[in-house]
């Protein structure tokens, strides 16, 4: 006897468990008037570190925003689940609040995301999405039409360290410079593009080291860097492992290299955990560091807001960033509802398109502009045995 | 063809191979005693790492307590796998252990995330770092303490099977479970035993990996490699174990030198796919065979 | 209590469908799974899409390892070499319809040269030749980058018939779900014939099917390629589904899920891997409403938790479901329906 008969009852027993169990709580729809901003951040999983300050400081921005009466008067209701940095899972939520609440902006959590959406978003044509990923692909109009980043493209961030290092030099001889990074998209995006600017400005890549990205032997690859002895190290790719491993390596072999890092490893915490081996170290951060001495406004903010929550990450630069997404998508939404449009894709990305040396209140130390959807600016900053010291002005690309 | 550089690599990765082979001996015990292969091998070794952390850097206490709080744990851990989780699926096909082990390693790895967090943690530097020098060839401090200390734990584990009552019984019960219940060996008892040893030189395993490394609950997918690593030393075969785990150690290090680091991690795959084509049983192992 | 139910010739016997109860029970299914999109919400539909392609992954799986008895540890990396597949097959042109029968094959092609020379061994040996599979297929898919793109992973357009683009769930879903059921169909059919009980019968004893003259190489070499093109099939679909192919989608932990969906569901039966799949499924869903409700109810950062709170439920449940129900929720079933059948009297 077989068992089709009973297909039906178990089919419609789980779709009817289901649509009961997740029906009722989840299917709050966004009251008129209010402005949804959706979120799928990764507060767990590798990213935490990062994802933790940005969810917070998005989350934060909205409660203050609305406390100042939201954007052209309407409230804002900020909606996030955390993606665990797993693309089908951030795929997943991003259907489901885009089902849910229609919000015109989306925070996501990787590249992986931004491109997997791509489609749906250039289809449905009724939203902007962001994210934490500086992929040079992400940074094109015309493959990626509704996607922005905060900050500049890693290939960019390669870039100032680049030209850090050029400058450097004391006499004609240029540095030589390896490269350090993960087999991943994060890791590897920027690298061609890094490799062609060391050709322009004559510095010559002595050694490329690819590593699994997180905790890895790297005994063997030491011995490959003992050989090259480099004058710098680019690390992109990690989160902190084992940039610190490298380093104390390359101390106790005699090298006198200088580690250099994008975004992802320059934040306090991050710096803190390399201990004495980070002294010396050098990086590339777009935004003002929360203990910077110089007081603006925007960080007099962020840090009155932020610290009013006990454990709040408010210090990091990934609640910067979060903070800075908020101004952004402020602006979107605020010019597009002024100029008396509709919040459609195509009207966002003119807005988005239109800021045009716009003054952040000290995120960022010159006003900026978003070209190619990215915002070029950036500072070089260097690791001291006590904190991390502006190593140059601020440099914007391109 | 570089010689000098060839035999600094060659010299790194037999090494390294030390860490392998101690990981290789917990899954080897593992089947030994209770012809199961412990897919969670790596979740064993994580969570000890963890408790370390945990006693060591956490609470503050010197490392030699820190390391005994670790073990004592990692024993109870197994003591208790091996009573609620393997014991109630003895004689089960192969296919229910071999899921039940994966989804107790999934528990584990979901139980750390939770505890501590998926960040990365620092272990402080257990090993003295000092490079050691041989001629031109630098050999980083690490390694070869970690070396060290495999062997010597691999030499206690071998004399204490070969030498002592405990050990001769764990071999007896594992080669014939009747008759040594005939010679009133406690065969449960030594079950529990060889699971409790595999945690404990998973743990120790896990120290060394995350001190030299760093400690986050992705540590176990380095013993995935090394479950490669046994199938060509021989499931039962601790001498294959060793063995495996240098040969596997030292075409890492010639990987990463002639081809670079992505493919690191795909060699023992390689080789496990090479070798069950030639000899599947393992250069050391035991041949099963099969009676209706 | 059933009763007058009797077969009078060995083709009604074999029938999938024997009584007329049955059949339009099945009729009363096609209608709904036709009109659910229709009535369901646009994530409910997202998830029943997902549900076919799981489905459609899980009976490969279950004909290799249930019926067959090969523990596969690389079913995702099959899929993947199916995404992949039709990725390729997409830039070169290839509709759907002929794309993802491609699919189906490449997987099997692989599926053959996996198996050849690891089928000669057993068990065990035989779960790490395909954990090695999984990591060299991975490794393929990372490094091949003219024709994977690499980490960066492709892009897959979407399906389209003749102009028609099958973008959004609900036009994909008929693509998906008439898929599944055909297939699942013939996963069914497929134990009805010799090929089908010539695998269950080197699942039981394959020394003694030797002797009956069942060659044990041929069969398990068969096996493993259909159960490869199913799930070349389901990662093809993943591809139209999803829109992009990357590496890490296809991973060891996505393997583990399916062999954790048969088991929980039941090795060895169509509706062990349907109610498997669906369960599998089912469980992250009521897993985030419960931390939902969680976080109404007061309970602060319940979500952060939710990451591992799933490893750990996945975990319990697969030793859970072998310890106390090693038969799955199949067999959970049957004996309700035992009941049922035999009530008022006792089982």
């Amino acid at each position: 006897m077989s068992t089709f008969d009973r297909r039906r009852f178990i089919g419609s027993g789980v779709a009817a468990a289901s649509a009961a169990a997740l029906g009722a709580p989840l299917r709050v729809f966004a009251q008129s008037g209010e402005i949804v901003i959706g979120a799928a951040p990764p507060i767990t999983g590798v990213f935490a570190f990062a994802g933790a300050g940005l969810h917070a400081g998005l989350g934060d921005w909205v409660e203050w925003k609305n406390a100042q009466g939201g954007i052209a008067g309407r409230k804002l209701r900020y909606v996030a689940e955390d993606s665990s940095y797993k693309v089908d899972q951030s795929v997943a939520i991003f259907k489901k609040i885009v089902a849910q609440h229609k919000p015109p902006v989306f925070y996501g959590d990787s590249t992986g995301w931004a491109k997997a959406i791509a489609p749906e978003v250039s289809q449905l044509g009724s939203l902007l999405a962001t994210g934490p990923s500086f992929s040079s692909d992400l940074a094109d109009p015309a493959k990626a039409p509704y996607y922005f980043m905060p900050g500049p493209t890693y290939s960019g961030q390669i870039e100032i360290l680049l030209e850090h290092a050029s400058r450097s030099a004391a006499g004609a001889t240029k540095p030589s410079v390896a490269f350090v990074y993960s087999d991943t998209e994060f890791g590897r995006d920027p690298i061609a593009a890094g490799k062609a600017k060391a050709a322009k400005l004559g510095i010559p890549v002595v050694l490329e080291i690819i590593t699994k990205p997180g905790a890895v032997d790297v005994s063997a690859e030491m011995i490959k860097l003992r050989r090259a002895k480099p004058d710098f190290v680019i690390f992109h790719g990690y989160v902190l492992a084992p940039i610190p491993e490298f380093i104390r390596q390359m101390r106790e072999a005699g090298l006198s290299s200088r580690g250099m890092g994008t975004i992802y490893s320059m934040d306090k915490t991050t710096i803190d955990q390399m201990g004495a081996v980070g002294a010396g170290f050098l990086g590339v951060m777009p935004y003002r560091y929360s203990f910077d001495s110089q007081k603006t406004a925007t960080m007099e903010l962020i840090r009155e807001v932020g610290s009013r929550k006990p454990g709040n990450p408010w210090q990091t630069t990934f609640y910067t960033q979060g903070w800075l997404v908020g101004m952004i998508f402020d602006q979107v939404i605020g010019r597009t509802l002024s100029a008396k449009k509709e919040l459609t894709g195509p009207n966002m990305k003119a807005a988005l398109e239109s800021i045009n040396k716009w003054d952040t209140g000290g995120i960022f130390g010159v006003p900026i502009s978003l070209k190619s959807h990215a915002i070029p600016v950036g500072r070089t900053y260097l690791v001291t045995g006590k904190s991390i010291e502006p190593a140059s002005d601020w440099i914007t690309i391109g | 063809m570089d010689w000098l550089l060839l035999a600094e690599f060659s010299i790194v990765g037999l090494l390294s191979g030390g860490v392998l082979a101690l990981i290789a001996l917990g899954f080897v015990l593992v089947y030994k005693g209770t012809r199961v292969v412990n897919f969670a091998m790596g979740e064993f070794m994580m969570v000890g790492a963890y408790l370390f952390w945990t006693t060591h850097v956490f609470l503050n206490l010197p490392w030699w307590v820190a390391l005994a709080l670790t073990l004592v744990g990692i024993a109870l851990l197994g003591a208790v796998v091996e009573r609620f989780v393997l014991r109630p699926l003895a004689g089960q096909p192969v296919i229910s252990i071999v899921m039940a082990t994966i989804g107790l390693g999934a528990v584990l790895h979901g139980v750390a995330e939770a505890v501590w967090g998926g960040a990365n943690l620092s272990l402080p530097q257990l090993l003295p770092r000092t490079p050691f020098m041989l001629g031109e060839i630098l050999v980083p401090g690490q390694v070869l303490w970690s070396f060290a200390l495999a062997v010597a734990l691999i030499a206690g584990f071998t004399a204490y099977f070969h030498y002592s009552k405990g050990g001769v019984s764990m071999r007896a019960a594992a080669s014939d479970p009747v008759t040594a219940y005939a010679m009133g060996i406690d065969v449960r008892g030594t079950q529990r035993r060889t699971w409790i040893f595999a945690g404990v030189t998973g743990a120790v395993a896990g120290v060394i990996v995350a001190s030299m490394t760093s400690l986050s609950p992705t540590l176990g997918t380095v013993a995935l490699g090394v479950l490669a690593v046994i199938i060509l030393g021989g499931l039962d075969s601790i001498a294959g174990a060793i063995v495996a785990g240098l040969i596997v150690g030292w075409l890492e290090s010639i990987t990463v030198a002639f081809v670079g680091g992505q493919a690191r991690d795909l060699v023992p795959y390689l080789v496990v796919l090479v070798i069950l084509m030639v000899r599947p049983y393992g250069l050391f192992g035991t041949r099963d065979i099969e009676r209706l | 209590m059933r009763i007058g139910d009797f077969h009078a010739s060995y083709r009604h016997d074999e029938a999938l469908f024997d009584t007329r109860v049955q059949r339009a029970w099945f009729a009363v299914l096609v209608v709904a799974l036709l009109a659910f999109p229709f009535v369901g919400g646009a994530y409910f539909v997202y998830l029943a899409c997902l549900l076919g392609i799981h489905l459609i992954s899980a009976a490969g799986l279950n004909i290799m390892t249930g019926y067959t008895g090969l523990i596969s540890l690389g079913h995702a990396a099959f899929m993947g070499v199916g995404c992949y597949t039709v990725a390729v097959a997409e830039r070169a042109g290839i509709p759907f319809y002929l794309a993802l029968p491609l699919a189906g094959c490449a997987s099997a092609v692989i599926g053959l040269v996996v198996g050849v020379p690891s089928l000669r061994i057993k068990g065990l040996y035989f779960a790490v030749a395909t954990l090695a599979a999984q990591f060299v297929l991975g490794f393929v898919f990372r490094e091949w980058e003219s024709v994977t793109g690499g980490v960066r992973g492709a892009n897959v357009p979407a399906a389209s018939l003749f102009g028609f683009e099958l973008a959004g769930d609900q036009r994909i879903y008929f693509l998906i779900v008439p898929l599944a059921v055909v297939m699942l169909l013939g996963a069914r059919n497929l134990f009805r014939t010799r090929v089908g009980r010539a695998f269950i019968a080197i699942r039981d004893r394959d020394i003694s099917a030797e002797v009956l003259g069942i060659s044990l190489f041929h069969y398990k070499l068969l096996a493993f390629a259909i159960g490869s093109f199913y799930a070349g099939v389901a990662g093809g679909l993943w591809g139209y589904f999803f829109r992009v192919a990357t590496p890490e989608l296809f991973g060891l932990p996505l393997s583990v899920f399916y062999l954790a969906a048969i088991i929980v569901g039941g090795l060895g039966s169509i509706l062990g891997t349907i109610l498997g799949a669906t369960f599998m499924t089912m469980v992250p869903e009521l897993l985030r409403a419960m931390v939902g409700w969680a976080q109404a109810l007061g309970v602060q950062d319940a979500s952060v938790f939710l990451a591992s709170i799933r490893q750990v439920v996945f975990g319990l449940l697969i030793v859970g479901f072998l310890i106390f129900e090693p038969h799955g929720l199949a067999e959970m079933w049957r004996r309700v329906r035992r009941f049922f059948h035999l009530w008022p009297f006792r089982t």
